[in-house]
């Protein structure tokens, strides 16, 4: 018999029903991150413990099989990301939530996701390295999401700042990762994780969920069937279903052959991801922008640090009359360069506050060092930025 | 209170004195029973039991932005070591609710408005220390009546207790709340 | 068999395989396949159902490049897990794993371990040559005691595992060893393997002529002459390796039992995506 034990920490409303009613619920952000994988149809999880994500996959524990989901605690991470392969090609969307270190072993798995192109979603709640590193907050995974895999290939990354954006982009993550076939990483902290704020969840028949194209919704029969063609994005048929598919880690020629290899089908295989995703992929809607009509200096922020970066841009103007903007990455990866070239003509100073010693601030110099006079960064480790801390460094210099 | 003004508590302690259940508690009962946003964030060390331990609340009408607290407006301090860290970090003339059978020693009392509830010795009353969440909360309520209802604070308790001890956890609440309003220490207003 | 093999794609040809003449890989494609053909008639399994997994490695390139079945070719180690993920997202799949014995033993040892105590529904054929062919003769966790490979030239100084001894005390509930010698008994045991509800385990012990430096033929001899089946009373067993089946019962499997779990957990149906 199973015994169910209700742990205190747990908001009530979660037990009462499959998936969250609509309305406002008061949620951890690893709680909200499962609601919205639950939302979004994903019914596999993987995971291992690791310290600040645990909650997520206790979460997970309890949600995926009320569900109808399955959930696993694997030996070790490796084997989760690995999980996540074999579930999607077994026609399901599947999740891990991991830190660091865990995502550090994930890496290998992300590099044949991409050359595979198996939708994926891994949310990484990034705490402190190099090393064992400690469990507070940090952001110095973020250049590891898009270059840590081994080999040549893009990816998607999306960067939360809230336990709402927790929800949301985790739906976010699952319809790009169908639509685009690929893996898509979530980087959030162990701040947002950790925090609990009011989620509203809307109706779901307001929410958009996306699925990958399968072939025979386009009439491919198994035998015209090309596993890597048809389509910018190519259709996906999952295991079982008679297409004899064969998956494959290795550049590939379109029908999945990989044994007539050269040089010319490496690269040509290896540009048609890139394209897939750095221009394809890479869509607007993806900056959230702030006072930039008559801002002489801008604030180019991410994640849990651009909550701290508001409320020091807003004092800024409000009590120093300083007309500085602000730019939040809601994407990574890829780069929003020609997003953030469209929107910013001529500013004096970007700052750009991170939990790392500068990591972000490499592609925004790239896309705006012709755009201003200088970019200042603005480290903090550790620990999130306080807003008396950026207006401090704001003002050294201004 | 204006739309964007924020209420920022923070409460602190030694592990297993409940201060994160107090904030989680604190942070629903405003989210979601007196429509409010609210932010609820803690820290600790990795000690189950004695390691420091804190937790923030910030309260808006508004959206909150940074969601820690900046300068606290009430502090609930339930051990000396935790007053000792964060009482400067509250603001002048802002409120210290401490425990007394823990914190003997305020410096500059004069700049604060010292509220003093036994917490741990009314939960032992009650029958267990356990329950001192619950009586810190009550003596907490009659600082932000102004701001939430009875109600809802008991509400949130109700969803965050095992069901056989929601009765002590409901009368540790009233202790909390009454002792507040007979006692109060004279010269600490 | 040849009716299961791609041996041309849309983009070209895939056949003749890359597999050195003699390997002994070859051979346990042909067995399986014999063993899968025969299930598709006899226990009207759908061809649909059968799912290859293979790691890195020789043995691990049968899978994916030649088989007109779906099949997966993943990382170094990781077919068992992989092989899980499917397994999560629909339990009807019958799983085949293709590895070596570096890929199951080496790397992949922890998943094997894992696999084996979960009793997750695979049948896992591994081509034990004592050896890591693909990339040129160096060690593995079985290769004996005092032997030169190329990265133990003055002799391995560690013992080996004896992998079957390994899986079954993981928990696996089918176990067996035969080797390239015993085509008619691999063709059972993968039969057995694939009806098993949960981990069949069956190493066989396959020659590398081209690391070895000996003939397929003379390889073949030795692996037959060298083993002795289980409860054969005729001979002596003396310094020979055994085969046979060693275990054969039932457990329950991974996925029956999460079954539980969920008719447990289920709340009621929420109809978005079911």
């Amino acid at each position: 018999m199973i015994k169910k034990k209700y742990p205190k920490a747990v908001n009530k409303v979660s037990w009462a029903s499959c998936l969250l009613k609509p309305g406002r619920h008061y949620l951890q952000g690893n709680e909200a991150c499962i609601e919205g994988a639950l939302v979004a149809g994903c019914r596999v999880y993987a995971g291992y413990p690791i310290t600040p994500a645990t909650e997520a996959m206790e979460a997970a524990s309890r949600r995926f099989p009320e569900v109808g989901g399955r959930f696993i605690q694997m030996e070790d991470e490796i084997g989760s990301a690995c999980v996540l392969i074999g579930a999607s090609w077994g026609g399901a969307k599947a999740l891990t939530v991991t830190s660091s270190p865990g995502f550090s072993l994930m890496q290998e798995a992300i590099s044949i996701a991409i050359i595979s192109e198996t939708p994926m979603v891994i949310i990484d709640i990034q705490r402190p390295g190099p090393g064992q590193g400690y469990i507070t907050a940090s952001q110095e995974d973020v250049m590891q999401a898009r270059w840590g895999h081994h080999g040549e290939g893009p990816i998607i990354a999306l960067a939360p700042s809230s336990v709402q954006e927790m929800f949301e982009v985790t739906i976010e993550a699952f319809n790009l990762s169908e639509r685009w076939r690929t893996p898509v990483l979530v980087m959030a902290e162990e701040t947002v994780a950790h925090m609990r704020e009011s989620v509203v969840i809307p109706p779901l028949e307001a929410i958009e969920i996306i699925n990958r194209k399968k072939p025979q919704d386009l009439g491919i029969s198994p035998e015209a069937y090309c596993p890597w063609g048809h389509a910018v994005v190519a259709p996906m048929a999952n295991w079982g279903e008679g297409y004899n598919v064969n998956f494959v880690g290795l550049v590939h020629l379109e029908d999945g052959n990989v044994t007539r290899y050269s040089p010319e089908m490496n690269r040509h295989c290896i540009e048609r991801l890139q394209k897939k995703i750095e221009v394809d992929a890479n869509s607007t809607g993806c900056l959230e922008t702030k006072f930039l009509e008559d801002c002489s200096h801008l604030m180019v922020c991410y994640g849990v640090v651009s909550r701290t970066a508001m409320e020091a841009v807003a004092e800024a103007r409000e009590s120093r009359g300083l007309k500085i903007g602000y730019i939040r990455l809601r994407r990574l990866w890829p780069f929003p360069e020609k997003q953030l070239r469209d929107i910013v003509c001529d500013v004096d100073t970007v700052f750009v506050p991170e939990m790392n010693l500068g990591m972000m601030k490499h592609p925004i110099t790239e896309a705006l060092r012709d755009r201003c006079r200088r970019i200042v960064s603005i480290p903090s480790i550790g620990v999130l930025h306080s807003p008396d801390y950026i207006l401090s460094e704001v003002y050294k210099d201004i | 209170m204006k739309k964007n003004d924020r209420l920022e508590i923070r409460i602190a302690g030694f592990g297993g004195q409940g201060v994160v259940t107090i904030g989680r508690i604190l942070g629903e009962a405003f989210s979601l029973y007196a429509g409010k946003n609210s932010v609820n964030t803690q820290s600790y060390g990795p000690e189950s039991r004695g390691g420091a331990c804190k937790s923030e609340v910030v309260v808006s009408d508004g959206e909150i932005h940074y969601p820690n607290v900046r300068k606290a407006d009430i502090l609930v301090a339930l051990s000396q070591v935790a007053l000792d860290t964060y009482l400067s970090g509250l603001k002048e003339g802002g409120i210290l609710l401490l425990d007394p059978g823990s914190v003997k020693d305020v410096k500059n009392q004069g700049k604060y408005r010292v509220y003093s509830v036994p917490c741990m010795e009314l939960a032992y009353e009650l029958g267990g220390v356990r329950y001192q969440n619950s009586v810190a909360l009550g003596a907490l309520y009659g600082l932000i009546s102004h701001m939430i209802e009875e109600s809802s604070l008991l509400k949130a308790i109700s969803d965050n207790v095992p069901r056989n001890t929601l009765e002590i956890n409901k009368e540790a609440f009233k202790r909390g709340m009454s002792y507040d309003k007979e006692k109060i220490p004279k010269g600490r207003e | 068999m040849l009716k299961y093999l791609k041996a041309e794609g849309l983009m070209g040809s895939r056949l003749p395989t890359i597999l050195c003449p003699g390997c002994g890989g070859g051979q346990v494609l042909n067995y399986t396949l014999q063993a899968v053909d025969r299930l598709i008639a006899k226990d009207d399994i759908r061809k649909e159902d059968f799912l290859f997994i293979s790691g890195v490695g020789c043995s691990s390139r049968i899978t994916s490049h030649y088989l007109n079945f779906d099949s997966a070719w993943t990382i170094h180690g990781r077919a068992l897990a992989v092989a899980t993920g499917a397994l999560l997202a629909n339990p009807a799949f019958r799983v085949i794993v293709f590895t070596g014995d570096g890929d199951l033993a080496a790397i992949g040892g922890n998943h094997f371990i894992h696999a084996c105590r979960r009793n997750i529904n695979v049948t896992i054929l591994c081509m034990n040559n004592g050896l890591y062919g693909m990339t040129g003769g160096q060690l593995a966790p079985t290769t004996e005691k005092g032997v030169v490979t190329t990265t133990t030239p003055y002799g391995n100084p560690e013992k080996s595992f004896d992998l079957c001894k390994l899986s079954e005390t993981a928990g696996a509930p089918y176990v067996a060893r035969w080797t390239t010698a015993h085509p008619r008994q691999i063709v059972r045991s993968v039969m057995k393997g694939i009806r098993k509800k949960g981990t069949a385990f069956i190493e066989v012990l396959s020659q590398c002529p081209v690391h070895k430096k000996m003939s397929p033929v003379a390889m073949l001899k030795m692996l037959k002459e060298n083993t002795i089946p289980i409860g054969n009373q005729s001979q002596s067993g003396e310094g020979k390796i055994p085969v046979g089946e060693f275990l054969d019962i039932e457990m329950p499997e991974w996925n029956d039992s999460y079954e539980n779990i969920v008719k447990a957990a289920r709340k009621e149906d929420c109809g978005l995506h079911e």
